[in-house]
């Protein structure tokens, strides 16, 4: 038996698939500020826990909440003389171009804390000044006395040199071995000072949280559950193992959300789609990611609290590349001050709820614009639904604001919630130069199903999967998932002057290294597999493309591919190359997985009649159309291989479908929906 | 109007994040295009739509200074090409500061007319700052040119795409008389493939829509705009607000210039009334009527409403008065290479003038310089030659509910990034002795809300011959306090030579010559406080001075709170209330 657990904002989800390929589900209330309680309760709840696990695979949101709720440990830095003001001065931006008084994001480490030692390595890693051993000895003793809990060293250049970092951290173990130190070398080996002093200051930050938490968990499991393997999901979409984890916490940053996103790539391998746009609808946001020819992409351009108008804090961690938007089942529909309609990103959450639940909410939602336009029957809430309060608060807060009905108003909502999803899917799709047409979508998450197909047929794509346990997907993810490191290293070298010999050396460096960590994780050399890539620019250029390399000994050939594939990649990218112009490389990137069995998909065979799916026929509000009479059918009777045509809508727990008169749906042989537009 | 009462309130809304997205995608394609670091970096760009008549429907903005400009190029398009003589596929090239839409030579603008089955229905332009454009400095940007002439190639409003088809005999005027054609005519054809993009979106929104709902949508899009301005503009203080200040210098020895404004606010308009500034000058910190009326745009969307999507309904309510030929409306031939010293300078008068009465939304005065750097030489390692060209962060002022904030660059830039450490000693020759806050010692900035911190940036030259211009303005007039808030400090530069000799503080100097183990110390200045110092919590006083932002004698001195320089303990002093 295998399980996996993810921690949302309100549930904590569980999903099994025991060892004949059979899968199972379970939520359970969050229970913050131990979540460790939630995971045990749904444990419980699903019943796993009499059977021995194999494997647990855990995705936590306590990284990101530590963070955005400043509820970490108190920092201290140590940087290079001359630079300890690089934390706060960051990169001067200011993204709010017009608001004279923007909140410059405010350092996690205040400047009493930030002690500058004599050091200094040039470009080249060489040693133009050693460090000053008594000067990191006075910093430590005034940490101390001043009750810091972890410490984050950042030096400038140390990702072409370690070494002083290295010096320094073994010192402050050696004096006070209770303190949490990073090394901003052990977290990123990319250049720009600020960005990676950043990333030291919040591994650092979040360490003692992480620790404390992973530790916990930990010994709770062990008292009631048998299990063999204990990993964490990490933000580039594999996996961990506890003791892992607690080294580098700040990779787990995006830990939960991006599971679904590499179950979407898994899925689609089963199924034979390689071009996937991934979109995940839950209450308060939506977030989508574009997987082409069955690659996540995984960058460390990563910031939290960033948007249009905050520059936010970087993380040059390896993470799945997400958009995500305020924009949920929960999402609250407003006027703004000159009267136009806007959907989120405020969002109702899950108390007081849409008004729909009849939990004290009063502003309409997203959801509740679906119930009063049929997409959504009162039938599907857990709550008593009072129709008459979900219309009379559409129609005193949109509809007679316009003069309109409550239905029309209600169809307002979904169209503008519509139009904000459509914009983050053409952000990753058209506007990166991909042709729509030419990927599927593959929807998820309690809202997913409901938007999809309207948003295919907007965004011009040929078919929309909702796959099996589509409202508990991510924890589905997290089960397909193997152990994995990303290995980015800054290495500025023209390609006509990198010789064969010094490249080869690199890639094998890196790799060796991959090797130790994953013996250290217990996991075979035999089952360990690389992916290699060269972030690479033309010279003179700022922005690099991430170019697939060949893996084993390079030769002159293998150089050559990796310049040829970079222009072809550019012109892609950038709808233009320059094959005269001389190519650099600037980093290097070893994705190395190490591959654990995954569970079968079960095939299934439901025969029957589409008649004996239907639940019923109800009106439902459709664009252009009206009310129209719509059958609704149930998810887990629909007989596989028969074709509904729209509109027609299906239901699950805690999920629905609808289609629209364009479009026809059947269920596959793994019970995934798939939904096509019909030919005319 | 009858087109609009048959669409419904949704489609119009949706139709408009259309045409913003448009807007957003043509910004983001010529960066990803673009091969100069000015353009990729600093975002010294703008990018947008206007509708057939050159009303601005939205802009792309990587820095501010920019905001205005495009709907003054179209505006000469349709001036210059009227009726039947601007046609499809046709693309105009503007550059000259005097015309509409001009700025200094190096901000070239390109302007397209979207035709639908045959109709003229919007433009798409955009306005980038290329590298070169020839003129008498490498990088055609100098502090110490006397006329037009010297600053480059000028483009007045011509076809470089007739019907489609290049003009060829321009592309090689660029190439002969630029010193990077390749860079500079990469980002014309970056530029060039922008304006597809917008163009390709509008006709695509066109065909789903109709073009009857698209230009009704524009319609109700503008009337949006100036309904939210008309809005705040009711919330404003009414009358005569006053604000003078000095312009330092023109950068060839003469200076300073006096530069003044009269704000009158009504129920209807907001005027400002530049009269009775300096004349133009002989240096090139001239600024064109284009720039001000930028510089006026950004500082009204400050005041009344920075969150809101821009378009020129937004700017009805607002009104320009200044003389002719005056260093805000400079005519031809006078210099402009640095006009955004003299825009900052404009904008910041209106800012001076209404902050006091508009706390809420504005702060105290900020180091109000793009502190323009460039740094020549070889490369030490490589014998490579490099160039640097750079803006500074500084300090900017305090507010009445909050410090200002520091290492933030000043307000005619925007999403603009300084350049690491790292990256600056891989490619210059140069090694940084030094990147950290300013410390003024004589309570520059102190407040209850202290202005934020200037920072110093020092270059050490690791070869012989190397060469930096620097142009820092708000040398001599500092940045300045509101309600008690002391004065800022100011922009200044020292060269520390490996001799010992110290040189300095200068604010504009042009080919400074710097050999190994030289450094240019840049220093930018602390902003403006924010009511009286004595009001400052004596607690949080304590602890500026446990941060280092204060001394101790700082801190007794204008602050009137002893702390102890081991412990922090601290003690108000007679005079504190």
């Amino acid at each position: 038996m295998r399980v996996a657990t993810d921690i949302g904002g309100t549930f904590t989800d569980l999903v099994y698939v025991d060892d004949n390929g059979n899968f199972g589900i379970a939520k359970s209330n969050t229970t913050p500020p131990h979540f460790e309680k939630g995971v045990l309760d749904v444990i419980e709840k699903s019943g796993v826990s009499d059977s021995p696990l194999t494997m647990f695979i855990h995705g936590t949101t306590v990284i990101i909440n530590s963070l955005t709720e400043r509820k970490g440990a108190k920092t201290a830095l140590i940087t290079t003389k001359g630079f300890r003001d690089v934390l706060e001065i960051a990169r001067g931006n200011r993204p709010d171009l017009f608001n004279v008084k923007y909140d410059k994001p405010k350092p996690f480490v205040d400047r009493y804390l930030r002690k500058e030692v004599s050091e200094r390595l040039n470009y080249k890693g060489e040693v133009l000044t050693e460090l000053n051993i008594e000067e990191v000895k006075d910093a430590v003793a005034y940490f101390k006395q001043e009750g810091v809990e972890a410490i984050a060293v950042s030096f400038l250049h140390s990702y072409v040199n370690p070494s002083h970092e290295q010096q320094t951290v073994q010192l402050i173990k050696e004096i006070w071995p209770e303190v949490k130190v990073t090394a901003s070398s052990d977290i990123t080996q990319e250049w720009r000072e600020y960005e990676r002093t950043n990333t030291a200051v919040l591994n650092a930050y979040v360490q003692p949280t992480a620790t404390t938490y992973i530790d916990r968990l930990e010994q709770e499991l062990q008292e009631q559950v048998k299990i063999d393997q204990r990993y964490i999901m990490q933000s580039n979409g594999g996996t961990t193992k506890f003791s892992k984890a607690k080294e580098s916490p700040i990779n787990m940053v995006e830990s939960g959300p991006v599971a679904g996103i590499l179950g979407a790539a898994v899925l689609g391998e089963m199924i034979g789609e390689k071009n996937i746009i991934a979109f995940d609808i839950g209450g308060t946001t939506a977030k989508c990611s574009l997987i082409e020819d069955g690659e996540v992409k995984v960058s460390t351009d990563y910031y939290i609290e960033k948007d249009s108008r905050n520059a936010g804090y970087p993380i040059k961690t390896p993470v799945v590349d997400i958009v995500e938007i305020g924009n949920g089942g929960g999402s609250i529909a407003w006027i703004d001050e000159a009267g136009s309609l806007k959907v989120g990103p405020q969002s109702a959450g899950a108390r007081p709820g849409p008004v729909a639940y009849g939990q004290g909410g009063t502003e309409p939602t997203t959801t509740d614009a679906n119930l009063l336009t049929g997409r959504l029957s009162s039938k599907n809430f857990d709550y008593n639904v009072n129709l008459e309060n979900v219309k009379s608060a559409i129609s005193t807060k949109i509809g007679n604001h316009f003069g309109i009905s409550a239905e029309e108003a209600a169809l307002g909502i979904i169209r503008i919630a519509n139009s904000n999803m459509l914009n983050a899917l053409k952000l990753i799709s058209i506007r990166k130069g991909h042709n729509p047409q030419e990927f599927t979508l593959l929807a998820f998450g309690g809202g997913g199903s409901m938007h999809a197909p309207a948003l295919a047929l907007e965004l011009g794509v040929k078919k929309v999967v909702i796959p099996v346990a589509s409202p508990v997907f991510s924890a589905w993810g997290m089960l397909m998932t193997d152990l994995r490191h990303d290995y980015i290293q800054t290495y500025i070298k023209r390609m006509n002057e990198l010789t064969i010999d010094e490249i080869n050396k690199q890639w094998d460096e890196i790799e060796r290294n991959a090797f130790t960590h994953f013996e250290e994780e217990g996991m075979e050399a035999s089952n360990v597999v690389f992916q290699r890539f060269a972030d690479m620019r033309y010279l003179g250029q700022e922005h690099t493309v991430k170019v697939p390399v060949a893996n084993g000994e390079w030769t002159a050939a293998q150089k050559q591919q990796a310049i040829e594939d970079f222009h072809k990649l550019h012109e892609k990218n950038f709808t233009f190359n320059l094959p005269d112009a001389q190519t650099e490389i600037v980093n290097i990137h070893v994705t190395a997985f190490g591959k654990v069995p995954k569970p079968q998909l079960l095939k299934l065979e439901r025969n029957g009649t589409l008649e004996e799916a239907k639940k019923e026929v109800r009106e439902v509000y459709y664009e252009e159309e009206g009310w129209v009479s719509t059958p609704i059918y149930d998810r887990d009777k629909l007989p596989t291989r028969q074709t509904i045509k729209g509109p027609a809508i299906v239901e699950e727990k805690a999920a629905v479908t609808v289609i629209y008169k364009q479009q026809k749906l059947y269920l596959d042989d793994y019970g995934n929906i798939i939904i096509e537009k019909e030919e005319n | 109007m009858t087109t609009m009462t048959k669409l419904d309130p949704f489609t119009l809304e949706i139709v408009k994040d259309s045409l913003l997205s448009a807007g957003d995608e043509m910004f983001v394609a010529l960066a990803r295009t673009s091969m100069s670091p000015i353009i990729y970096e600093v975002l010294d760009y703008a990018s947008g739509l206007t509708d057939a008549h050159g009303n601005l429907l939205t802009q792309g903005n990587g820095v501010t200074g920019f905001i205005g400009m495009l709907t003054f190029m179209v505006k000469e398009t349709l001036n210059k090409y009227p009726g039947e003589k601007l046609k499809e596929g046709d693309i105009i090239i503007i550059n000259d500061p005097y015309q509409g839409g001009g700025s200094h030579l190096s901000d070239v603008g390109l302007v397209m007319p979207i035709f639908y089955k045959g109709e003229l229905i919007a433009f798409s332009a955009n306005k980038a700052h290329w590298t070169e454009v020839g003129g008498k400095d490498p990088g055609s940007f100098t502090n110490d040119s006397v006329d037009i002439f010297q600053e480059g190639l000028q483009f007045s409003c011509i076809k470089l795409y007739d019907e489609g088809k290049l003009n060829e005999g321009i592309v090689e005027i660029i190439r002969s008389n630029v010193r990077f054609p390749d860079l500079s005519l990469g980002d014309m054809f970056a530029q060039v493939a922008a304006l597809r993009t917008g163009e390709r979106r509008v006709k695509e929104l066109c065909e789903k829509h109709t073009m009857e709902t698209i230009l009704a949508a524009i319609e109700y899009h503008l009337n949006h705009g100036e309904l939210i301005s008309r809005q705040e503009l009711k919330k404003l203080p009414k009358g005569d607000f006053y604000a003078e200040d000095f312009i330092d210098t023109d950068g060839i020895g003469n200076g300073p210039f006096p530069i003044k404004v009269k704000v009158t606010i009504t129920d209807d308009e907001f005027i400002c009334d530049f009269r009775g500034s300096s004349p133009q000058v002989p240096g090139p910190m001239n600024c064109s009527y284009t720039g001000l009326v930028s510089a006026v745009r950004a500082i009204f969307l400050a005041i009344t409403n920075p969150a809101q999507d821009v378009n020129d309904g937004v700017f009805r309510p607002l009104k320009i008065i200044v003389d002719s030929k005056s260093i805000m409306s400079a005519e031809r031939p006078v210099p402009v290479s640095n006009y955004f010293e003299t825009l900052l300078g404009s904008l910041d008068l209106v800012w001076k003038a209404m902050a006091p009465h508009i706390p809420s939304r504005l702060n105290a005065g900020q180091f109000l310089s793009v502190c323009a750097v460039t740094l020549s030489g070889n490369h030490q390692d490589t014998n490579e030659p490099f160039l640097i060209v750079e803006p500074s962060v500084g300090g900017w002022g305090g507010s009445i509910d909050k410090d200002g904030a520091s290492g933030q660059f000043c307000f005619s830039d925007g999403e603009t990034y300084n350049v690491p450490v790292e990256v600056a000693e891989t490619r210059y020759g140069v090694l940084l002795d030094e990147y950290s806050l300013r410390q003024d010692g004589n309570g520059a900035g102190a407040g209850k809300f202290i202005g934020g911190k200037g920072v110093i940036r020092s270059y050490r030259a690791l070869s012989d011959g190397q060469a930096v211009t620097v142009t820092f303005g708000r040398n001599k007039f500092l940045p300045w306090g509101i309600d008690k808030g002391h004065e800022g400090s100011p922009n200044e530069f020292y060269v520390k030579k490996s001799t010992g000799e110290v040189d300095g503080p200068y604010g504009v100097y042009p080919r400074y010559k710097l050999n190994t183990n030289d450094v240019v110390q840049l220093m930018t200045g602390t902003g403006g406080g924010y009511g009286d110092p004595l009001e400052r919590p004596a607690v949080q006083v304590a602890e500026d001075v446990k941060n280092g932002y204060f001394t101790v004698e700082e801190a007794r001195d204008y602050f009137l709170v002893e702390v102890n320089k081991d412990t922090f303990e601290y003690k108000e002093l007679a005079g504190r209330n």
